[in-house]
Parts: structure tokens; sequence; C-alpha cells
């Protein structure tokens, strides 16, 4: 008696070999591609090394970018700057969180080199991690609103958004003015507030308003927690219920995203509470382990070129330039402002963060 | 037989090997996971993941997680069930274009689906707009009930096509004996049916489980409208979100892991215990015990009312919103535009980039999983010793920890500063990714279709002179090639679609078709994601077809 095995076996040594080598070979091809021009790079990087400074932007060609926000402003930079500069730009799109996930998974051995997030703590958290490289004498870095940058040259916030209350046209014919109006009755439950764990911006909303109204501050969003206010996702999942008319109005909406849904012709608009609101800077970043610092540096100068800024006004956004103005939605001097402290906020975001979860459970 | 034992040595080295390529590529990521949930702060901390543990809040999400599963588990046995019991037994057998139908749903992107239904229910949403009158119902969906039909609804294809396999193996002729003897319907169901059934259902059941408390799309679109909080959104938060901690997050992963382990190891000791020889040297044919005509109305009902569900609501609400000029506007005639197909399906846009992607990447992902798939398959057999039993476990890790938190391991493993093979970054990472996370389905499929063929078979090959090769090629090789055609179809689908490890691995400046959905998501271009979605979800439906009906021709046993 022959044991089955045993005619397994016979094949099995032939197709698993086979299977390996297969495997490998479709691994390696896929891989070949890159490791070339992974080599290439590397070699190009040793030779310019060795030659002159001059030459190393000549053969350096190269530039990584992570960005977060509305794509089709990052797009249009990065066209900008490829003209510009004939830097071939490869981009990693995704919200803050993603890419900071992205960065941290790839601590060991960094790809990226310049970040553009959408929160400001964030950046300041990759300050203080020493993960930063200062880049100091960046073109144009005095004009830009010094509450939002790092005077040492570590990020420049080249935009920024301010938050409102966003509502849809159709369902609420007289829009508040405070973020009190939010807690009367008639709202009960047809508001919804973007998730600090999710929304960089929403977060920043939460600790401004305590930065600036102290622990009694929390009493609007116990109120807002009364009336049935719905934590909804990120930014964007928290407008779009608007815009289909399921929800009446977002609390600490983004502005851009309204003005650009507006724009296209849906029934939606913003209005900033008289209060005072909270701005959320976009600050963008050279990482300490860059490999391509020349064209990093020639990044930062085009997003705070004047031909970028004038980009980031048409995406609805505040520029982050003071002397730049935009043209198609409320400008800084328009929006009425909390006073509020970035340190404070910096260090106290992962506690009131938990504190508002706690509170919405 | 000239060399018994030396063939004997290769089966033992094929085991070896089989573990070995496991190890790299799915055991070693997985202990990259727990290395970093343990080395906190630059230094070793054994207790840091029991901390995070001892958590009274996240035991309750746990409890939450589990509950989903076994409530899924039931509904998803309610639906395929009786829908594998018509598509085998019935006339409606013959309507082997349902069976590619029936895995749209399974095809269509969780959160998208999920989406569908929102859309579709909420307040003002288009149910209302349809049936005014309806507006008082519509909140009462917006429940624990309405999450677990979703669900259900969203996974029962894959309980589907198991248990009609396995319906079809048991072939006609068992029942009809039972019949012969006089055994009413349910006799026959509960002694003859539901026994060799329990093996397919059980690693069916179990894989939706696993899926289910895996899953991400769905508790992040509708469960966190209702407060329903599982694991899975507990991981992502830790991964995605400021101040990323991947200790916490893979200490939850091994808490989702040992959950995942028990149940496969009740799972694996139950299909020990109810494994049978059904396909032998007779051949198999459908029973005629069904056949009549007779009652044939109210199995169609059946049928169209799951596609309706299953397909006609959240297709309805997809293809509406991909329609609409204004989703504002709401369902109105005036409304309705084709431009965001226009916009997407132009030559040369980054749209028709992401969906070729997609393509090709699940293309070369599916074929590769299979090849692996059915070699890890065979290499088990019945998983009688320790070898074969942990090559099955290592098999199925990839099942039973969310996609996130491979995804996670296998960029600390392949973006190490040490790993000499610079796949990071490239396609070539996506396919292995997509290989790794999909390699279970094949391994299922092949492992139920191999486990239920009698040795005998090669023993009759064998004592006609077939050399193992012939044996293999002519025997075996036709007994599972449907297995792996299953296996084959269902990872295209879901790696066509997959978005979590897509988002995290790609090459910069790369998209798939998921990726694009969801970018379109987070610029407020719903419309155009969810005519990326049709699209692609048509796409896949195509090939599917164009596959089963190469497949069809081939078929040893029609």
């Amino acid at each position: 008696m022959v044991n089955f095995n045993s005619i397994k076996m016979g094949w099995k040594k032939g197709t698993s070999l086979t299977l390996t080598l297969a495997l490998g070979l479709t691994l390696a091809g896929c891989g070949s591609n890159a490791n070339s021009t992974a080599k290439e790079a590397s070699a190009s990087a040793n030779n310019s090394a060795m030659n002159t400074q001059a030459n190393t932007q000549a053969t350096d060609q190269k530039l990584v970018v992570y960005s977060a926000g509305p794509e089709g402003l990052a797009n249009k930079i990065i066209e900008g700057f490829e003209a510009q500069t004939g830097v071939k730009v490869e981009m990693f799109q995704g919200t803050t969180g993603k890419i900071l996930a992205r960065m941290e998974a790839e601590k060991a051995n960094p790809v990226v080199d310049v970040v553009i997030l959408a929160s400001l703590p964030s950046a300041q958290g990759l300050k203080n991690d020493g993960l930063t490289l200062p880049y100091p004498e960046a073109k144009n870095a005095d004009k830009l609103n010094p509450d939002w940058s790092d005077k040492e040259g570590n990020y420049f916030s080249s935009s920024a958004s301010a938050l409102g209350i966003a509502y849809n046209t159709k369902l609420v014919t007289t829009p508040p003015t405070s973020w009190e109006d939010l807690t009367k009755p008639e709202y009960k439950g047809r508001i919804n507030i973007p998730d600090p764990t999710l929304s960089g911006s929403a977060l920043d909303f939460i600790t401004g308003y305590i930065s600036d109204k102290g622990e009694s501050g929390w009493s609007l969003f116990e109120q807002f927690n009364n009336n049935d206010v719905a934590v909804a996702g990120a930014n964007q999942e928290a407008l779009d219920p608007v815009i289909t008319g399921a929800k009446g109005m977002v609390a600490a909406a983004v502005d851009y995203m309204t003005y650009k849904a507006k724009a296209k012709g849906e029934p939606v608009d913003i209005v900033y509470p008289k209060e005072g609101t909270v701005i959320s800077p976009r600050p963008a970043a050279i990482m300490k382990s860059t490999q391509h610092e020349e064209n990093a540096k020639a990044f930062i100068d085009y997003l705070l070129s004047d031909e970028a800024q004038k980009l980031v006004s048409d995406a609805a956004l505040l520029p982050g330039r003071t002397d730049i103005k935009a043209e198609n939605r409320a400008n800084l001097d328009e929006i009425p402002l909390l006073k509020v402290d970035w340190s404070w906020m910096n260090e106290h975001g992962a506690e009131v963060s938990d504190k508002f979860t706690q509170l919405f459970k | 037989m000239k060399n018994p034992s030396s063939l004997r040595h290769f089966r033992a080295w094929s085991i070896a090997l089989a573990l070995f390529v496991l190890t790299i590529m799915i055991v070693v990521p997985l202990v990259e996971i727990f290395v970093q949930s343990v080395y906190r702060d630059g230094e070793l901390q054994w207790a840091a993941p029991f901390r995070t543990l001892a958590d009274a809040e996240l035991f309750k999400v746990l409890m939450g997680s589990i509950w989903l599963g076994i409530c899924v588990i039931a509904g998803t046995t309610v639906l395929a069930l009786p829908l594998a019991w018509i598509m085998v037994n019935t006339r409606l057998a013959r309507w082997r274009w349902l069976d590619i139908v029936f895995l749209i749903p399974f095809m269509t992107p969780p959160y998208i689906g999920s989406m569908g239904w929102i859309l579709f229910m909420q307040k003002n949403g288009y149910l209302e707009q349809l049936i005014p009158g309806l507006s008082s119902v519509t909140p009462a969906f917006f429940s624990f009930g309405g999450m677990v039909a979703i669900m259900s609804l969203h996974l029962f294809p894959f309980l589907y096509l198991m248990l009609r396999g396995a319906l079809e193996r048991i072939g006609g002729s068992l029942e009809e004996a039972g019949a012969v003897l006089g055994a009413p319907f349910t006799y026959r169901f509960r002694r003859i049916i539901a026994p060799l059934l329990l093996s397919a259902y059980g690693m069916g059941a179990m894989l939706i489980f696993v899926k289910t408390i895996a899953e991400f799309g769905t508790p992040v679109t509708f469960g966190k409208r209702i407060g329903y909080e599982v694991m899975t959104s507990e991981i992502h938060k830790y991964i995605s979100s400021w101040p990323i901690d991947f200790g916490k997050a893979t200490s939850l992963a091994s808490v989702l892991l040992t959950a995942c382990l028990l149940v496969w190891y009740a799972q694996s000791i139950l299909s020990r215990r109810f494994t049978y020889s059904l396909v032998g040297g007779k051949g198999s044919r459908r029973s005629s015990l069904h056949s009549q005509g007779r009652g044939t109305w109210i199995y169609v009902i059946y049928v169209v009312l799951l596609l309706l569900l299953s397909i006609g609501v959240p297709y309805f609400s997809i293809i509406a919103a991909s329609t609409m000029k204004l989703r504002g506007v709401g369902l109105a005639w005036n409304n309705f535009t084709l431009d965001f197909y226009r916009e997407l399906l132009t030559w040369g846009s980054a749209s028709m980039r992401s969906l070729m992607n997609s393509v090709l990447l699940s293309l070369a992902a599916s074929t590769i999983a299979v090849v692996l798939g059915t070699w890890f398959a065979i290499v088990i057999g019945r998983s009688r010793t320790r070898m074969e039993r942990t090559t099955d476990l290592f098999s199925l890790l990839p099942n039973t920890v969310p996609g996130i938190v491979m995804v996670v391991g296998l960029i600390l493993l392949w973006n190490s500063p040490w790993m000499p093979i610079p796949l990071y970054n490239t396609y070539g990472m996506v396919i292995l990714t997509y290989v790794i996370l999909f390699i279970p389905y094949t391994v299922q499929y092949v492992k139920s279709a191999f486990g239920q063929i009698d040795s005998s078979l090669f023993q009759a090959g064998q004592v006609f002179g077939g050399k193992p090769h012939y044996v293999f090629r002519r025997v075996l090789l036709p007994l599972i090639v449907p297995g792996m055609l299953a296996g084959w179809m269902m990872t295209f689908t879901i790696a066509s679609r997959e978005l979590v490890a897509s988002l995290l691995i790609l090459p910069p400046s790369v998209q798939t078709s998921a990726t694009y959905i969801f970018a379109q998501f987070e610029q407020g271009q719903v419309s155009l994601g969810m005519a990326m979605a049709v699209v692609s979800v048509g796409l896949t439906t195509v090939m599917l077809v164009i596959i089963e009906s190469l497949g069809s021709k081939r078929k040893w046993n029609a």
C-alpha cells in the first residue's frame, strides 16, 4: 500500500519550487524598477556630493511631499513648482491623521521631504520631537502671519482656514449669529460638529475656545451635548449631511469647504459668530531626514511666493502672508477672533480632545 | 513509486518551505507590531499592552465587536442558507449568471454600501423624497439592527459561495437515498444535509465573524452615526489621529487577534469532527427531488427580494448620488446629469489612471495569491499534523487582524533600514500587501474543496500507473479548480476595492479606484466618488463574467 501523501509530494516539490521562483521573480520584477531608480538616485547623490554645491541642484530632481487639505490646490501648487524648477514632485495626499500615521510607520527609514498639515499643534509636535529642519532664510517668511508660523523657521503656515457655522440655506432661514444660538431648542438634533480626533481644525476650535474662555468654556459644549449635537467624522463628513438636508448646521465647519460647495450652487452658506472664532493654520515643514534639502527649501520658497499665495486665495483659503488679500471669501480682518494661546493649545490638545470625547459619549 | 522515502522527504520540505514563506510574509510583520506594543519610549515595557487592556471602557467595546460578529453570522446565515439551497436544488440553478450578480454586494466597498443606505434612509433622504409618508419609520433604521442588516447584506455572498460549493459536492444521491427510505424533508435536512454542511458552514461562519469584527467601513460610516463603537474604530483612532500611538493600537489589535484565534480553534475542532469524503469515484449529479416546477415562484420571489435589498437599495442611492448636479436639490429630473461620468472616463485623466492601476494590481495580486494559496491549502491537507495546523493558522492570520494593523506591520518590516530588498514604495509592495491580506480566501476555498476529495481517487490514479505529476494534473487539479477559481474571483473582487491598506501603502502620486473614491469624499466631490464606485464595480463585474464564462467551459461535472 503506497501512501497517498507520497503521491502528492512528487509533484509538489516541483510546483513549490516553481511557485517560489515565480513569486520571487514577480516581486523582484516589480521592485527592480524602483530599485534601479533608487540606485541611480543614490549614485547621483554620491556624485554630486563629490562635485561642487552648484551641481547638486542640477542633478537632484526629486522631492516627496505629503499634503493634507484640498487636493485641487495641492495639485496646482505642485504643477507650478515643477514648471518653475523642473523638480519632479511625488505627492501623497491624505488627511493630517493619515499623513502622520504614514510618517510614523516610516519612522525608521523616512521617505518624505516636505509635509503640509492642516493642524498647527501637529507641526509644533513635529518640531518638539526634533523632526523638522529649520529654514529661517525662507523668502517672504517675514511677511507671514507671525502667530501661525515658527520664529526659528521650523514650519510655515502658507494658508489657513477659519471656523464658522455652516448651514443649509433651505432649512435655516435666519442663520445663527453666536455659538450660544446653537443651544436653542429649535435646533435640537439638527447640528453636526466634526470629530476633534479626526479633524485638526475642530480640535483647534475646541481648544481655542477653552483657551479663551477658561474652564467655563466647557458649558457651551455641555449644552451642545444636551441639544443632541452629533459628533460626525471629519470635516467633509460633517458637512455632507447639511448639503443633502439631513442636518441643518455644522458647528466649527471649515470655511473653505463651505465656500467651495456654495460656489458649486449647493444650498449652503457660512457665518462667523460674533463672539469670535478660531483660525486653523495649515503649516508646511521640511523634515530633518530629507534627502533633497535644496529642493525642499525651494518648495517652501515657492509656497510663500506671490504665485502660490494667489493659488491659495483662489481655493477660498486665507493666504498665510498678511500682504495678500483673499478675493472670493471673508478676509482675516472681517472675521471676529477669539484670543487664543497656541502654545497652551498645543500642550492641552490631547486632554481637551479626551474630555470632549467623554462628554459626547 | 520508486523511492517513497525520498518523496516523503519532499513533502516535509514542502511544508517547511510553506511555513518559511508564511513566516516571512505574515508572522514577521505581526511580530514587528508586537515589538512596537511592548517597546515604548526606548525601553521594554512588558506590562504596556496589559495596561491598555485593563480599561473597563475597552471591555465594553470588545463585547460590542463580538456581539456584532455573532449577530452578523446569524444575519448572513438567514440570507445565504436558503439561497444556497435554492441555487443548487431548484430550477434557478441553471441561471449561473446569478452567481456573479450575488457577488455585487461584496464587490461594493463597505463604506460605499453603508453610505448608500444612509443616503436612502436619513432625514430628507431618498426614501422620504420618494414616499414622504415613511418619514416616521426611517429613524428606526438607525439602530444596531440596521447596522447588522447592512453588514449581513454586504457579507452574505461570501457564506453563500461556500455553502453552495459544499451543497454541490454533497450531490443528490445521499438525499435521494434518504427520500427513498421514507424520510421527510426536515428529517433529511437534519440528518443528512446539516452534518455534511457543518464543516463548510463552520469555516464560512468563522470567516464572517472575523470579517465582521475586523471590518472598518461600516462602523466608521454607520456605526459612528448611531454611536456603536467597535474595536476597529478604536484601533483606527490610535493609528490615524494625533497623537499617533501604535503601541495602544497594536495592544488592541492583539486582543482582536486573540478573539479571532479562539474562534478559529473552535472551528478547526468542529471541522475535524465533521469532515467527510464526499467526492469519490462515483459521478455525482443533482437531485431530482426538488426540480419539479411547483413552488418555483416562491424561490424567484426570495431571490428578487434579496437582490432588491442587497443591490437595489444601495445602488439606487449610489447611482442617484452620482447623477445629481446639486446634491442639495435631491431627486428631480432636472437635477440629472452624466457629467461626472464624462469627467471620470476621460482618457488619460487621474480617474482613468487609478482605474487601470486597480485592475492591474488586483490581477497580479489575485493570480499570485491563488497560486500560493493553492500550494498552502494542499500542504495543509486535512490538518492532521502539528506542522499542517500551524500552516493553516499562519495562512489565516491576515484575516484575523484588521487590515490596517497588518499593513503597519508590513511597512515596519519592508521599510526598515536593514531590509535588503527595496520593495517599499513600489507597485511590488502593493501587490505583496494584497496577496498577504487576501491569501486566506484561496486557502479556505481550496482547502474546503480538497478536504472533501476521497483519497481513493488518488490511489486509483496510482494503481493505474499514473505518475505523481499526472495524478495531480488529471485528478487533483480538476477537482480543486472550482475552489481556485472562487478564490481568484474573491481575491480579485476584494483587491480591486481595497481601501485601508492602499491608503497607507501606495507609493506617492499613485492612486487606485478605491483611494480615488475616498479622496473625492474627502474633497467634497461625493457625486464624482459615487460615479467612480459605479464604474469600478461595473468593470469588476464584467471581468468576473468573462472569467466565469471561460471557467464554465472546463467544468468537469456540470
